[in-house]
């Protein structure tokens, strides 16, 4: 609905190309990606919260009421503490099934900063903000749990039934009519709640297909309307004011990120060090050489060999300069200036495994963000050529909505890891570094996807 | 002159070999790393090693340890460190025993060829070469010292070729003064910086040494 709002005030109300897309939002909300991925996240969280909440709460009442009741302190304590980890644990589910099925990217719940001594260790649960915000998170979910399910069973449920109407109506009249007729009328005829009409004939239950085609396509909103409200519960309750938690995250972040900058100026200084430095070296040598054969009264042999010195002093300086070229590619790519996709084509276009290339950023991102995402994308289709063993490999960038998504496919022998050392390692922690992350999908015997997602700004 | 290379730039490696072949001299061997150095020394015993500081597996100070190695344990084959940088911390980790047979080279003086042999051979000989970069480093850490700042402008050139390990007579060359020029400057020297004098060029480096060591 978001999407559709923005369409709305970025191109005009009336604007015929905005309405059709409207119209081709609404005709498609049935049967998109999405909306299966939203039923399925309230199918699935079924089973996590509702006994969570259940019985997070059933103890977090009981211990309070036995630590009011001065005999039953220590059970009550006790007792509240299990339901407060037990809410943090409930609420970490939950908000994985979002991250999974909703693409909903929200903080891990972390665990307090464990206090010292028995009691020290009680009185940090009590005092962990997670665990009270995720039974808060729980409390307010169960309501709009049970309402939402019921809004959801009604709407598909209905709709899916309308839709099929003539064949259970054809199947009910063969049993009412058939050679051994059941006694009584066809089964549930009426499906309104409030008793309704009563459908007679077969062409009335054929004409029930259009509020069924009604209800099917209000169905969708329906649910992606439940699906934003547990997504701001999920995001200003459960995750709401974790500053701990960011703050550490960001911690991590920023050592990483000083750390890698140290990194690659060493890996600089080695670059030049190993390679410009050390021909240009050579080159005053061989000058330097060739500078004692041409005494003026050089000639014959000695005039040759000067030749040759010089020749070879001329061809090291070539790779100098051709080296140089290559470092300072290093440092930045020349073909980024002009953006992602000419940078991303001519990356593509030099790789050794034909690769296939899908751009599609909107929106230029920041600088920094389009220097890693041209690095991660080199990084992984340098990995393709030379350990994949594919034939084929496909690269997509896309922006969705804040994020840009890298994703890099190839039909190779798979077996990629990001383990603790190595280049996916590197570049999973140069991603770490503007809050990005990076998913390496790579059974042996492959296929190979790896998907990173970077913020557009860092 | 016997010589081994201890190089990790095959570029580099080979342009010494053939720059030293061209003159004449015997390459025992030409290895990429420290312990290949050690291993050939020991097997050809040259009358002076070439040792690039960085090498292989750390790059850092492989070369230089593996120097130090060699003037302790086979006092008969000289070193020559031979580096991209200037490190004064390094010159005085060489230095800190005995500054007879060795030289810190920039790679730079290469281009140099008949300075850079000299030099070669000066520390063949026993004698030292220090990078003129080096002395002049290792003078500025020291300069604020009481006594070198006694020193007239003419004295402080004279000295830092000293200490590179030039003859009296090179000195003269170098500053186109005569010799008794030089033995006048370096008489001065000596006495300001209350050094006793010395015949052999190799004692005025020690001694020159000594004291920029503190």
């Amino acid at each position: 609905m978001d999407e559709m709002a923005s369409d709305l005030t970025a191109t005009g109300a009336r604007s015929p190309a905005a309405v059709r897309r409207m119209a081709e939002a609404a005709l498609r909300a049935p049967v998109c990606a999405r909306t299966w991925r939203e039923v399925l996240y309230w199918l699935a969280s079924l089973p996590v919260s509702a006994p969570g909440f259940l019985v997070s709460l059933v103890l977090i009442a009981a211990g309070t009421g036995l630590t009011l009741t001065v005999a039953g302190a220590v059970l009550g304590v006790l007792l509240l503490a299990a339901g407060l980890g037990l809410a943090r644990v409930a609420g970490e589910a939950q908000r994985a099934l979002a991250g999974r099925l909703l693409g909903l990217r929200l903080p891990r719940l972390g665990r307090p900063q464990p206090g010292t001594g028995v009691l020290g260790r009680v009185e940090a649960r009590f005092r962990d903000p997670t665990r009270w915000r995720a039974a808060g998170y729980l409390g307010l979910r169960f309501p709009l749990a049970f309402a939402g399910l019921w809004l959801m069973a009604v709407t598909w449920g209905y709709g899916l039934f309308f839709l099929t109407y003539p064949i259970w109506w054809t199947v009910a009249h063969r049993q009412a009519t058939g050679p051994h007729p059941t006694h009584g009328l066809a089964p549930i005829l009426t499906p309104f709640p409030a008793g309704g009409a009563h459908i007679g004939t077969l062409g009335e239950a054929f004409a029930l297909l259009l509020p069924g085609i009604v209800v099917l396509l209000v169905a969708p909103w329906v649910t992606r309307g439940l699906t934003a409200a547990d997504s701001w519960l999920l995001r200003r309750v459960l995750c709401g004011a974790d500053l701990a938690g960011r703050v550490r995250q960001l911690e991590a972040a920023r050592a990483l990120a000083v750390d890698d900058a140290a990194a690659r100026l060493r890996r600089v200084e080695r670059d030049l060090h190993d390679g410009a430095q050390a021909r240009l070296v050579a080159l005053a040598m061989t000058l330097g050489m060739a500078r004692e054969k041409l005494d003026p009264d050089a000639r014959g042999a000695d005039a040759e060999r000067a030749r040759e010195l010089v020749d070879a002093a001329h061809a090291s300086a070539k790779l100098a300069i051709t080296e140089l070229r290559d470092l300072a590619r290093g440092l930045h790519p020349p073909v980024l200036d002009n953006g992602l996709p000419g940078a991303l084509a001519s990356l593509t276009a030099g790789s050794a495994v034909p690769v296939a290339a899908f751009v599609d950023v909107p929106e230029r991102p920041t600088l920094a963000i389009e220097a890693m995402a041209y690095f991660c994308a080199a990084e992984l289709i340098a990995n393709v050529g030379k350990h994949s063993g594919a034939d084929n490999a496909t690269l997509e960038m896309r922006q969705h909505e804040r994020r840009l998504r890298l994703r890099v496919f190839d039909d190779g022998h798979g077996g990629a890891r990001t383990g603790r050392v190595g280049g996916l390692a590197g570049l999973a922690e140069r991603i770490q570094t503007v809050d990005g992350s990076i998913e390496v999908d790579s059974p042996a015997g492959g296929p190979t996807t790896v998907v990173i997602e970077l913020p557009m700004h860092a | 002159m016997r010589v081994v290379i201890a190089e990790d730039s095959a570029i580099l490696r080979e342009g010494l070999v053939q720059l030293l072949t061209d003159r004449g001299h015997e390459m025992c061997a030409a290895v990429a790393d420290a312990d290949a150095l050690l291993a050939a020394v020991a097997a050809h015993r040259p009358d002076v090693a070439i040792v690039d500081i960085r090498m292989p597996p750390t790059h850092t100070d492989e070369g230089l340890r593996a120097a130090i190695d060699l003037r302790r344990n086979h006092p008969d084959t000289s070193v020559l460190v031979f580096s991209q940088y200037v490190e004064t911390q390094y010159a005085a980790r060489l230095l800190e025993q005995d500054a007879a047979g060795v030289g810190y080279l920039l790679k730079d003086r290469v281009a140099d060829v008949a300075e850079f042999t000299d030099a070669l051979q000066r520390v063949a000989g026993g004698g030292t070469a220090l990078d003129p970069e080096v002395v002049r480093q290792l003078l500025g850490a020291r300069g604020a010292v009481s006594g070198l700042a006694a020193l007239t402008p003419r004295e402080r050139e004279v000295l830092a070729l000293m200490a590179e390990g030039r003859s009296n007579a090179a000195i003269a060359a170098a500053l186109f003064v005569s010799a008794g020029a030089v033995e006048k400057h370096v008489a001065a020297i000596f006495t300001k910086l209350g050094l006793e004098p010395s015949d052999t060029d190799n004692r005025r480096v020690l001694a020159v040494l000594q004291y920029l060591r503190g």
